[in-house]
């Protein structure tokens, strides 16, 4: 697990500690889902950096060449 | 788009090269002389075999037209074709021919003349399994040959070739009459000095149904109409029809033997080792127009010819499938630096730029073109020609301006005073001139975004029309080029010839003493007189001019293409940086920015002719590249400073900036993804002001905002003093949906 997955985040406003459920994500038309970090109260969720750097980037690309 | 692939008919590409046409066989030498490079001797010889039948004769007979055709000579010695097939003949591990299994035909064909061109019809025949009968009155086989190669060379050849097919060979046998013969067709070879039956003509089908006539002064023609004469033979055989064959083919194919290197045959006696042979095969261009794949980035990068680009496109833009599955193209769409090199150096002046254009702006229109390739300069758009950045404003109040002076949004976002030195310098040469800062509309041509180029440029015709229609001064060719597009009913000059015109002398220094390469940007290529001006005042500068290129090319930045295809648009800057190891001297700001982003040393001319930048003799050379943050913030420092220094009004900075500390390396990163401070203090402030964020347990806060349709996540602490930006980071994706 690395270490931004790994880290424990409270809700500001809630203060409770975020944890990971499936969350949609949409792009170019197209839909998909992951598990993420959220805030069971408030839905704030969080994307560590590689999670975008890594996957989610990689899926934008090939939405965009498909 | 039909258009352009009625435009295609016209592209060279697929044009045959010189030595094919002129040879009997019509022999594909670029294929044959591409296998021979690549040492492959047998693969040579199976194409020169399928193509001449006799290869061991014909490679030893053939009269070479080719050698007269090939476009080598004009610059060395042409290419020594002949002793090229002599070594596929010798250098092949297995000559046989193929055997090929089929039902006989059950028709006979009558032969006359058992010739080299008589053969050669025979084998072609016999090996789709005709029945042929060849008459010879003499008692042997072979005709001309005897008095040009030994017997055991065309004999021995003769047998090997047809050593898998049967026909009936009739010696000492003179036909006079032809209706003696009891054939389905009959073939007459017999020689240049033969006996007609009195039909006169070149080789071909005759007035009579059934008989055909072969030809050629050469043993080489004669053995190339008899392979083709079979083939019309055969048509005949199951049409009935007389038909004639194909003449041969002709060439529209230009080439520069200006531009061969010099490179003459390392051997010319004596039959050829197999490495002399892949060394002589090195020699042969393969001619074949690649003017635009030699020069235009994009068809290198991808390796595709306009040919292959129109029909990926097409399949792009009219997907065959509902989901669009299919979009090959896309990307490469999006890719193209709207440098017009394409059109520039193609024979025909066919415009593949302009055709991905219009591709662009059918994708956009349809809403499948990803909208982050171009959102970014969008916005940045939006930006110059928002009331930050925008001025427009005559000399003096109210009076008609004579000109006006339109830097672009760039050269002031790389450095504000490139813009109020000029406009200082236009003011005293010309004083009734105004100032048009905002953009020219370059990113939504480049983005296909109609509508918005449409509005832009409307703005500015509505401008120019309140400031009494000047003449337009601009100091870059993008925007020129531009106006001369949309708005031809305006005037307009260069700022650097407007200089050189006026007898600008720009201060001369020890330091500029330097030797430079002109970096002419893309788009100048029609304009020489602009070129002769920027070298007047390089050199005015004390400046020494060397490595000239060839001709203007993109530095990478055309059509910002560096969001849609990053490894790209970093290949472009690659070879440019590398066409010459001398410092750049640019009149772009684009240019100058990429070059020195890359660490490419790179002045722009303003640097020199209003001496900035130049704290040391080298440093401005090395001046970075300012971030797509600092830009904007010159943008807007321009603005300012031209109301402070020009109109002595005091502008208050519009903007509300948030007291953000970041370090160095955190910023790189901001600037390598795009990402302006002005989008992270927008996701912090809205943090703060709505508490939507996640605390770990140093404090750290994370939290994100989507502005526009980018996603932007920051990672700061609050301080004493403002914020504190530890890590920031954009996705394409949105949250939320199902």
């Amino acid at each position: 697990m690395s270490e931004s997955t790994a880290r424990k985040l409270i809700c500001y406003r809630c203060k409770v500690e975020l944890q990971p459920e499936k969350t949609y994500f949409q792009y170019l038309g197209h839909s998909f889902f992951t598990d993420i970090p959220k805030c069971p109260v408030c839905g704030l969720v969080y994307i560590p950096e590689e999670l975008a750097r890594g996957r989610m980037a990689e899926v934008e690309q090939e939405l965009e060449d498909k | 788009m039909r258009d352009f692939k009625e435009t295609l008919k016209n592209c060279l590409r697929e044009e045959p090269p010189f030595c094919s046409c002129a040879c009997p066989f019509g022999l594909d030498v670029r294929d044959l002389i591409s296998r021979l490079q690549r040492g492959s001797f047998n693969s040579a010889y199976r194409l020169f075999q399928n193509t001449v039948g006799f290869p061991a004769i014909v490679a030893q007979v053939c009269h070479r037209p080719c050698a007269a055709a090939c476009i080598r000579k004009e610059k060395d010695e042409a290419v020594l074709l002949g002793k090229l097939e002599q070594a596929a003949v010798a250098y092949a591990a297995n000559r046989r021919p193929n055997q090929y299994q089929l039902p006989a035909k059950g028709k006979k064909i009558a032969i006359i003349g058992a010739g080299p061109g008589g053969l050669a019809c025979a084998l072609r025949l016999t090996a789709r399994k005709y029945e042929v009968v060849l008459y010879e009155k003499t008692n042997r086989i072979g005709g001309c040959l005897w008095d040009l190669l030994l017997p055991e060379q065309f004999l021995a050849e003769f047998e090997l070739q047809l050593m898998y097919e049967r026909y009936e060979l009739k010696l000492n046998c003179e036909i006079n009459d032809l209706a003696t013969l009891t054939a389905d067709a009959i073939y007459i070879a017999t020689g240049p000095e033969g006996n007609r039956f009195g039909f006169c003509g070149a080789a071909g089908a005759s007035r009579q149904d059934g008989i055909f006539l072969g030809g050629g002064e050469q043993p080489a023609d004669a053995i190339a109409t008899g392979l083709r004469m079979a083939g019309v033979i055969e048509a005949y055989l199951k049409t009935g029809l007389m038909r004639q064959p194909e003449t041969r083919k002709t060439t529209r194919l230009v080439m520069d033997a200006a531009a061969i290197p010099f490179a003459p045959p390392a051997v010319t006696d004596g039959p050829l080792t197999r490495d002399q042979a892949v060394q002589e095969a090195g020699r042969c261009l393969k001619c074949q127009c690649d003017a635009c794949l030699k020069h235009c980035d994009l068809m290198r990068y991808y390796g595709k010819s306009p040919g292959r680009i129109e029909e990926e496109v097409e399949v792009t833009i009219h997907p065959g499938t509902l989901d669009g599955n299919g979009t090959v193209a896309t990307r490469l769409i999006a890719s193209c630096n709207h440098c017009d090199v394409c059109k520039n150096v193609c024979p025909q002046g066919i415009d593949t730029g302009a055709f991905l254009l219009q591709s662009q702006r059918s994708m956009q229109e349809k809403g499948a073109m990803p909208w982050p390739f171009h959102d970014f300069w969008l916005r940045d758009l939006e930006f110059s020609n928002g009331a930050d950045c925008a001025l427009v404003r005559p000399a003096a109040p109210g009076e008609r301006s004579s000109y006006f002076f339109f830097p672009g949004c760039r050269l002031g976002g790389s450095d504000p005073r490139y813009v109020t030195e000029s406009y200082r310098y236009l003011l005293s040469v010309e004083p009734e001139t105004a100032i048009f800062t905002g953009c020219c509309g370059a990113p939504a041509l480049w983005a296909g975004d109609q509508a918005l180029l449409q509005s832009t440029i409307e703005q500015i015709r509505r401008q120019w029309l309140d400031l009494g229609r000047p003449i337009a001064v601009f100091a870059c060719v993008s925007c020129r080029n531009i106006f001369r597009q949309f708005l031809p009913e305006i005037e307009s000059r260069m700022l650097y010839q407007v200089m050189e015109q006026h007898g600008f002398q720009p201060p001369v220094t020890a330091a500029e003493t330097a030797r430079l390469a002109v970096f002419d940007p893309c788009q100048s290529e029609d304009d020489p007189e602009l070129h002769r001006a920027v070298r007047v005042l390089t050199e005015k500068a004390g400046c020494r001019i060397a490595d000239e290129a060839e001709l203007p090319l993109c530095c990478g930045w055309g059509g910002q293409v560096s969001i849609a295809n990053p490894p790209y648009f970093a290949q472009v800057v690659r070879d440019r940086a590398a066409r010459s190891e001398l410092p750049y001297l640019t009149y772009c700001a684009n240019c100058r920015d990429v070059f020195a982003g890359a660490g490419k040393p790179a002045y722009h001319l303003l640097d020199l002719l209003f001496a900035l930048n130049r704290h040391t003799g080298r440093e401005a050379a090395y001046r970075r590249a300012p971030t797509a943050s600092e830009s904007r913030q010159n943008r807007r420092l321009l603005k300012k400073t031209l109301l402070h220094e020009f109109f002595k009004e005091e502008a208050p900075m519009s903007e509300n900036r948030l007291p953000l500390r970041l370090s160095p390396q955190t910023a790189e990163k901001l600037q390598r993804d795009l990402i302006l401070l002005e989008d992270v203090e927008a996701v912090i402030r809205h943090c703060e002001a709505s508490g939507e964020k996640a605390l770990d347990e140093s404090g750290l806060c994370f939290g994100h905002l989507q502005i526009g349709q980018m996603t932007f996540w920051v990672a700061y602490r609050p301080t004493a003093d403002g914020f504190c930006l530890e890590n920031a980071y954009c996705h394409r994706m949105s949250l939320g949906g199902e």
